[in-house]
């Protein structure tokens, strides 16, 4: 019932209340007062805000404070690169060393054509998912090819063409997200020198026969690459590895293309002055598909 | 014995049979949007369990002391002003306003208190803390206990601190096990291959509305066990 004693107690109320809280809250907000440190707002402006996690931190600002107060490198950021780290180290006052940026490489070269003892697979279409299933294709080092590494990526630098990940190196910012989501570690992070580099699209480690066995294109051990450029090429485990941080546009390539019988040995990145020509040899342009082969991968 | 088979019941009410996400669809914002992943989704059923303790504490408070009808502190002050008066006063209109004002300010000095003296456990509420401020679950939680405060007939059946706080505690804990619950079926939702037009909050939402049902199987659980305990 509203009378005027009502209204007029609970105006009082309600003002007694509120000044109450103010002065409690007021209390409290001095009382408890934290010092910030004004630079981890300056780091967090200077950093790209994309959250993506490249870093190593969970966000940007997490990064922010564990470069102004934990003493983390201000070199992490892949997002914004050279230009982060400068305005990064200035704030922080400290010099800053060149880092190479590193971009992702799909260690796989096998198309649908080229991968053998593959089964029909019904399950879940993600590679994380299809990676749990033992025999869905023969090869158990190679890209399954279902795109996790594209759901991953948050800047459509990532598709799946013949069931095989690619990298478009021109929207690649070197986050490593696809590397992280990879369930079979057939992505790595190489460090580019140069805006391309020479690697080998291969991981698996089986002796030669049985990898003939799983695919038509996987590197065989054979140590050709090793035996003409033994400073750029080593064979480790029955797989020829490369020191992508030796890569000059000066050196040679051509012997050795021509010698590895399995064609595995490509150049990736973006295209030098030499054209498109020099980015993979032998390797044929595909029609973008977003689903990989239906009519065999479904079952 | 008989007040703490009480306790027992409302405890058992609030955190199966009345379930505040599975019963009465409150709180349903977080329960959609932090169930990703069961770590977090269970960092915000205790969030909440604790925002709701307070909130509740401190509406039985208001609500007993100073908003239902022949309040103790409002009659003192009121006889300060008119001696002798018989004028009952009665400020449960003010009930609304005076919850979403304590909840607020409570929660922000919680928040700026954790931040000082337990950085630790501010950084692990992160977010959520001044999110559930807004929270329907909380002010459920009060106005179920305004019920029971002042809108009963009998004055000596209206609920006592330690009521409240069974409903406040057990309904918080009943919402963490709701969205923990949703948070495990949402990892294996994952893996699965869900059609298109139900992907993202509609197969999240029909999966609400099964455990709903699956709830509803405490339905009577406590008159049972009020038979058997009494």
């Amino acid at each position: 019932m509203l009378t005027p004693v009502t209204i007029l107690t609970a105006a009082g109320t309600m003002l007694v209340l509120a000044v109450a809280m103010a002065l409690v809250l007021g209390w409290a907000n001095r009382a408890f007062h934290v010092e910030t440190d004004p630079r981890v707002e300056a780091a967090e402006g200077a950093l790209p805000g994309a959250n993506c996690g490249g870093c190593g931190y969970v966000g940007c600002s997490e990064y922010a404070e564990a470069v102004v107060l934990g003493g983390a490198a201000v070199d992490l950021c892949p997002v914004g690169g050279p230009s982060t780290a400068g305005k990064l180290a200035e704030i922080m006052g400290v010099g800053l060393e060149e880092k190479v940026p590193e971009r992702p490489v799909v260690h796989c070269n096998a198309r649908l054509e080229d991968r053998l003892g593959r089964r029909p697979y019904e399950g879940e279409e993600s590679c994380a998912a299809a990676n749990m299933v033992a025999g869905v294709q023969g090869c158990a080092y190679g890209c399954l090819g279902f795109g996790d590494c594209v759901a991953a990526c948050s800047f459509e630098a990532v598709r799946v063409a013949e069931g095989l990940a690619e990298i478009d190196y021109e929207k690649c910012v070197g986050c490593g997200a696809c590397a992280r989501a990879c369930p079979r570690n057939v992505i790595s992070m190489v460090p580019f020198r140069h805006s391309r580099v020479v690697v080998v699209k291969c991981s698996n480690k089986d002796f030669g026969p049985e990898v003939k066995k799983v695919c038509k294109v996987g590197c065989i051990g054979c140590k050709a690459c090793e035996r003409a450029m033994g400073d750029y090429f080593r064979v480790e485990e029955n797989l020829a590895r490369t020191a992508p941080e030796k890569f000059e546009p000066s050196l040679d390539f051509g012997p050795v293309l021509e010698k590895c019988p399995q064609e595995g040995i490509v150049f990736l990145g973006l295209p030098g002055a030499e054209g498109r020509d020099g980015v993979a040899p032998g390797r044929v342009e595909v029609e973008f598909r977003t689903t990989v082969d239906q009519a065999e991968w479904r079952g | 014995m008989n007040h703490l088979v009480d306790l027992l019941l409302i405890a058992v009410g609030a955190a199966f049979i009345n379930n505040f996400v599975l019963h009465y669809f409150v709180g349903i914002c977080p329960f959609i949007g932090v169930s990703r992943r069961v770590d977090q989704a269970f960092g915000m059923g205790l969030a909440v369990t604790f925002v709701v303790t307070i909130a509740s504490f401190l509406a039985w408070f208001f609500t007993w002391f100073v908003t239902r009808p022949g309040a103790p502190v409002t009659a003192w002050v009121w006889g300060l002003f008119a001696p002798g008066s018989r004028t009952v006063l009665d400020l449960s209109i003010l009930n609304y306003l005076i919850y979403i004002f304590v909840i607020a300010s409570s929660v922000q000095f919680v928040e700026m208190y954790l931040k000082r003296f337990f950085p630790a456990l501010f950084k692990a509420f992160g977010v959520y803390l001044p999110l559930i401020t807004t929270n329907c679950a909380i002010l459920f939680a009060c106005l179920e206990i305004m019920k029971h405060v002042s809108g009963v007939r009998d004055p000596a059946a209206a609920w006592g601190l330690d009521q409240a706080l069974a409903l406040a505690v057990f309904g918080g804990l009943g919402f963490a096990l709701a969205i923990t619950m949703m948070a495990g079926i949402r990892e294996e939702l994952d893996l699965c291959d869900i059609p298109e037009p139900l992907k993202g909050a509609g197969i999240t939402l029909l999966t609400a509305g099964i455990m709903a049902m699956a709830f509803m199987g405490f339905t009577g659980v406590d008159r049972g066990l009020a038979a058997f305990l009494r």
